[in-house]
């Protein structure tokens, strides 16, 4: 449980998102930049349309939250963008990957470790958290990958809060990589509990 | 997510769901059918969104469908869908197995037969149903549509 209430920490998300950038545009080896960073609340129907999609399928790779303050931070995507990023990381040719075969899954979890850790770090870091006695660490499960309906995978992921709240508190960054067809974006939704 | 709604005579009820749950109550004779969106076994007490829980959006739905009905008695039935574990870190028995189990109970106490089931597994589904057969269409990514 953390000391201050996750709502009203606008600029400590701002900054894990810029960490996360970072550790991005470092494991890429290009410039990545922060399109959208924001921090809502939002009714159930809307947080679950927010990237904007319903029957296409996106691409998640979720970790499971513990320790300072639960919850789960999800690293999204659509098919071009994730498979583009796979191929920069494979340093294939853009558009090379068509499909999601075991090494494109591979290197979207890894690309969800290293965002989700920097993401984590910063805020596991910040001394108005009480964590720096490293006695609450937070602890990311690895990441799961699943392609499916946008609208399937976005009530599960927001499940656990949708079951307490008609509303939903989440965190929402875009980041665009150069050469990628659209952005990826990184979810952070805490559990309930924490939402002080 | 939660949400509820009731068809008569032609159209499609039409819902996405993951762990949730889509329970259908129909009549064919009569051209009835509602589809509701259950993520929760149990309201305890809430009531601002009645189709977010199964013990409030069947009794919800039956009193949308039995409106159609002028105070004649009719046979219902009913088809399930969706209650999937997408993610390998939710529990072993997942609040779809829940969602699923409380639908169930609660049908069988209000009689009302379960005509198709297609639940579990780890993949999300899209709904339809047609209000006119009660025919209901479950896909799901990378397969043929199942009607039931």
């Amino acid at each position: 449980m953390p000391i201050r209430s996750l709502t009203s920490q606008t600029d400590l998300f701002k900054r894990a998102a810029a960490e996360a950038s970072a550790a991005l545009s470092k494991w890429l080896s290009r410039p990545t930049s922060i399109t959208i960073n924001r921090v809502s609340v939002l009714p159930i129907s809307e947080a679950v349309s927010l990237l904007g999609l319903t029957e296409t399928p996106l691409v998640a790779c979720a970790m499971q939250i513990t320790g300072l303050f639960s919850g789960l931070l999800v690293l999204t995507s659509d098919d071009a963008s994730g498979l583009a990023l796979a191929d920069m990381l494979l340093a294939r040719e853009i558009g090379t990957s068509t499909t999601w075969g075991e090494v494109e899954r591979s290197a979207a979890v890894e690309t969800a470790n290293i965002i989700g850790c920097a993401y984590l770090n910063a805020m596991a870091l910040d001394p108005g958290n009480g964590a720096g006695d490293g006695k609450q660490p937070l602890m990311p499960s690895p990441p799961w990958f699943t392609r499916d309906y946008a609208a399937s995978v976005m009530q599960s992921i927001l499940m656990a809060q949708a079951s307490l709240s008609d509303d939903i508190f989440m965190t929402h960054t875009d980041f665009r990589v150069d050469d990628m067809p659209g952005a990826c974006s990184l979810l952070f939704i805490p559990e309930a509990e924490d939402l002080g | 997510m939660g949400e509820l709604g009731v068809g008569q005579t032609d159209g499609l009820l039409k819902t996405f769901v993951g762990s949730c749950v889509g329970v259908t109550i129909f009549n064919r004779r009569r051209k009835l059918a509602g589809l509701a969106h259950v993520m929760l076994p149990e309201s305890r007490g809430q009531s601002s969104q009645p189709g977010k829980f199964a013990d409030t959006a069947i009794p919800e739905m039956l009193r949308r469908l039995e409106k159609f009905c002028g105070g004649e008695t009719v046979r219902w039935s009913a088809k399930i869908a969706g209650g999937a574990k997408m993610f390998a870190f939710q529990a072993d028995t997942t609040v779809g197995d829940l969602n699923v189990a409380a639908i169930e109970h609660i049908l069988a106490e209000l009689d009302i037969p379960i005509l198709a089931k297609c639940c579990g597994g780890k993949q999300g589904r899209r709904i339809a149903v047609d209000v006119a057969t009660g025919t209901m269409t479950v896909e799901t990514i990378g397969a043929e549509p199942q009607r039931f």
